[in-house]
């Protein structure tokens, strides 16, 4: 039997069969014999997952571009198709040529969440390649990492070789132009590491020497070698208009998380919420033009057969011409039959003629990301939205016939006090007014406000990094304070389990030794730690515990604005000292504009494209 | 909901016209479940700008009707699909338009009008090749399977759970024979409305009697045959 048939003849017991074995439209199948390079891009979570990741479609299709290169996707099988694979001897294999990734140059995994760690270990053990980065002696296959984890990557730096800061688009293809150049006179993985080395935002763990103080904080992080730079500096596409964008999209069989065509309308945020990693490790804020936008979306419709194209981006609305850029594209979606979805909006900029236009796109309820209950807590975390703006938005929606209200919510931000938990309750409340005191022939029929909580982490480049993360104890108080609080059967609560958050914390902010107790948690088990029904903390703990870690130094410490952090050899370009203010701000309650209102002097260089940056 | 009580497309009395589509499902294609064929079809019509007819409702979609449910993990060459078009097509455009835009393992063979009623099939004919561990002996063994008095088997019952029926009634093995290790069998198992028997039903129950797994096995579904006895496709 072929590989394949002997795949095929297994997923006649598994569940989604159709996640394993390829083929879909879309997919790019080259001849292996004339390839120089062979990729395998692998999402460290189930194809459902991974398969609506629009990184990864814009990589697979950049890299495919290149007649030389062969990209293919790998996805971590779910536990009964594992258990498959290992009782039948089949090595992990990727989706296009169902090739055992062993056969691979390059393994490529995104780290887009800290809970996926565990699965990159996984899947190398399933594909039969040493786990340990130190243990991989010959050129191929190379492990590397990229995405927004990769800021603080140290948690992972036994197991991966190379790790890819910022934006992929052009950092890749040099990265394997670099390898295919080794490989062909025959160099070893020494030398290509060397040599990557000097390319920017290339950051290679091995070449660094981390050393402690007696109290467990970090000393020193230093190069050993004189191939790596002491601070390695982030990618960042400066040229966003004609950055690649994939004109074709791998259509799924089954369904996954988001299955429909995405546009990338605009990259980095304007915003400066002091919370968010987001907005600050993808700066600076660089928009599409709305000619390139339309072209993009009606390529990827005929390409792909997908009824519905979503406008991706930290916050669609911050388009500096967000009125026309909807309405011509629902020109030419309203003749395709096509709909239109925009998840990310803003408060603040929601008016009436924008909700008008959602009304016949989208049949799905009003969500605000408040984040804090009170104006003093939103001030502190700089997230600008008044009170008086969120029920005038609500006010105008239930006019519209609105009835479902979805608020979002974090507990544990610094400074918090019970007030501002309570305030939530009392914004729920007053939400709930807004909707009763609407006339009865203009309003819909029943009011539902879910109300959902998560615990706040604390992210590496942000002005919180600073901060601990409250205790799990002091969290649960929090939550049942608010239930509490909450009166109204209209009003219905969800929070989140404290123990993914604070392991979230511990790794989003680790250092190197963490390496191991991700290690020992793996051999013990773990894995799909982002799955509620595969989470088991006990192990993380006893982990920890065995690696002679504390979870609470990592998750609960307050840092000194001099502390070393296990990060400060990257260089995201927003500077430390323009956190540091911001974090001092934080605690006097003062906010700090926007980017459109004016530059705050993040520490951007204008030179890198930013619409705002230096005005 | 206050305001705007009328569909989208409520306005629209759209002419539609119907076509029945008889396709065949290969290879990789055969684990697209019975579920994702309607969303795979959909996007399929959309790239291959088929004119199709949308459901009048609130929430319009496509109209496309499968009347036979194909186990996933089967292969058929007779698979039927029946869809509404606005507009008039010329089949032979139609079926090329839409073989254009087909994934690997999907392809059109035939569009014809929807003569025959849905309700008139009966059965299915099945081409099975397979394959015991161990180097049993397949052919054999499933040849004294079948002539058992009673062929007992568990079949999944939606309101009963598993439950034992007989159904030496029910299949009718039109030839068996061997080729290169593997027992090839044509036969003929009840399909449709009144009754319906899977093939995997009467597979597990043999694998049971063999006391052994299949080291591989291959189902195609080769005919669809109405309560006369004619071929539906």
């Amino acid at each position: 039997m072929t590989n394949k048939e002997k795949i095929e003849q297994l997923l006649l017991n598994v569940q989604k069969p159709a996640r394993y074995i390829g083929g879909e439209h879309g997919s790019v199948v080259k001849d292996k014999s004339k390839i120089d390079v062979r990729f395998a891009f692998c999402f460290p979570d189930v194809y459902d997952i991974g398969m609506s990741h629009l990184g990864m479609k814009i990589l697979y299709s950049l890299k495919n571009e290149r007649e030389n290169f062969w990209c293919e996707r790998c996805f971590m099988p779910e536990k009964d198709y594992k258990q498959v694979l290992i009782d039948n001897d089949i090595p992990l294999y990727a989706l296009e040529s169902l090739d055992p990734l062993y056969e691979f140059d390059m393994i490529g995994f995104t780290l887009q969440y800290e809970l996926s760690y565990t699965n990159v270990l996984s899947m190398l053990e399933l594909a039969r390649i040493p786990v340990l980065a130190k243990d991989r002696h010959a050129l191929a296959p190379i492990v590397v990492a990229g995405g927004p984890c990769v800021c603080n990557p140290e948690p992972m730096s036994d197991f991966i070789d190379i790790f890819i800061l910022g934006e992929g688009e052009e950092v890749n293809l040099e990265l394997m132009d670099l390898y295919n150049e080794v490989k062909k006179r025959g160099g070893s993985k020494e030398e290509f590491l060397h040599l990557a080395a000097h390319i920017e935002g290339i950051y290679v763990p091995s070449f660094y020497d981390v050393t402690y103080n007696v109290d467990g904080t970090l000393k020193c992080i230093k190069p050993n070698t004189d191939d790596a730079p002491p601070k390695i500096k982030k990618r960042v596409i400066a040229d966003f208009d004609n950055v690649f964008f994939p004109d074709y999209f791998v259509v799924p069989y089954t369904s996954i998380v988001h299955d429909r065509s995405v546009v990338e309308v605009l990259r980095g945020c304007i915003r400066g919420c002091r919370f968010c990693q987001a907005g600050f490790i993808y700066r600076p804020f660089r928009e599409k033009s709305i000619d390139i936008i339309k072209n993009e979306t009606k390529c990827l419709c005929e390409q792909t057969g997908y009824d519905e194209v979503s406008l991706s981006s930290l916050s669609t609305s911050d388009h500096t011409k967000i009125a026309q850029l909807l309405k011509e594209l629902a020109d030419y979606t309203d003749l395709e039959n096509v709909s239109l979805s925009l998840p990310s909006l803003r408060i603040d900029n929601f008016s009436s003629d924008l909700l008008e236009r959602l009304k016949t796109i989208r049949k799905s309820g009003l969500t605000f990301a408040c984040e804090a209950g009170t104006q003093r807590l939103r001030d502190v975390i700089n997230k600008n939205i008044t009170e008086s703006e969120i029920l005038s938005t609500c006010k105008t929606a239930f006019e519209g016939g609105y009835t479902t209200v979805k608020l979002y919510f974090m507990l544990g931000l610094p400074t918090e006090t019970d007030e501002d938990i309570l305030g939530i309750a009392e914004l729920a409340h007053k939400i709930l007014d807004v909707y009763f005191e609407t006339p009865k022939e203009l309003r819909g029929g029943s009011i539902q406000i879910s109300v959902s909580t998560a615990t706040f982490v604390p992210k590496p480049f942000t002005p919180f990094e600073f901060e601990p993360q409250a205790t799990p104890e002091e969290i649960d108080r929090k939550q049942k304070l608010l239930v509490k609080a909450l009166r109204s059967k209209k009003i219905k609560l969800s929070t989140h389990q404290d123990d993914t958050s604070v392991l979230e914390a511990c790794l989003a902010k680790g250092d190197r030794r963490m390496s191991k107790a991700v290690y020992q948690a793996w051999k013990k088990g773990c894995e799909l730690d982002g799955w509620n029904e595969h989470f088991d903390f006990s192990k993380w703990r006893e982990a920890f515990d065995e690696c002679g870690l504390d979870m609470a130094f990592y998750a609960n410490r307050k840092r000194e604005y001099d502390e070393l952090m296990p990060w400060d050899h990257l260089d995201y370009l927003v500077t430390k000292s323009f956190l540091i203010n911001e974090n001092k701000k934080a605690h006097l309650a003062k906010t700090t504009r926007n980017c459109k209102e004016g530059c705050s002097g993040c520490g951007i260089n204008k030179s890198y494209g930013g619409v705002y940056c230096g005005k | 909901m206050a305001n705007n009580l009328t569909p989208k497309n409520m306005a629209l009395r759209v002419e539609r016209y119907d076509y029945r589509l008889v396709f065949s499902k290969k290879g990789r294609a055969r684990f697209i479940s019975h579920l994702d064929m309607m969303r795979t079809f959909s996007r399929i019509f959309k790239r291959a700008r088929i004119p199709v007819w949308y459901t009048q409702g609130f929430n319009p979609r496509l109209y496309i009707m499968f009347p036979l449910a194909l186990p996933l993990g089967t292969e058929s060459d007779v698979e039927i699909m029946d869809i509404s078009l606005t507009e008039r097509m010329d089949s032979d455009e139609l079926m090329t338009r839409i073989n254009s835009a087909m994934p690997e393992g999907l392809s059109i063979n035939k569009v014809t009008e929807p003569a025959m009623d849905h309700k008139d099939i009966a059965a299915s004919q099945y081409n099975i090749r397979f394959k015991l561990k161990n180097d049993k002996d397949t052919c054999g063994l499933f040849k004294d399977y079948l002539s058992q008095d009673r062929i007992n088997v568990k079949k999944r019952s939606k309101k009963k759970g598993l439950i034992d029926i007989d159904i030496k009634p029910d299949v009718k093995l039109l030839s068996i024979k061997e080729d290169d290790g593997f027992a090839v069998a044509d036969l003929i198992l009840p399909s449709g409305n009144d009754k319906n028997i899977n093939t995997s039903v009467l597979m597990d129950g043999f694998k049971e009697y063999a006391g052994e797994e299949f080291e591989q096995i291959y189902t195609t579904r080769t005919k669809i045959i109405t309560k006369t006895g004619e071929n539906f496709t």
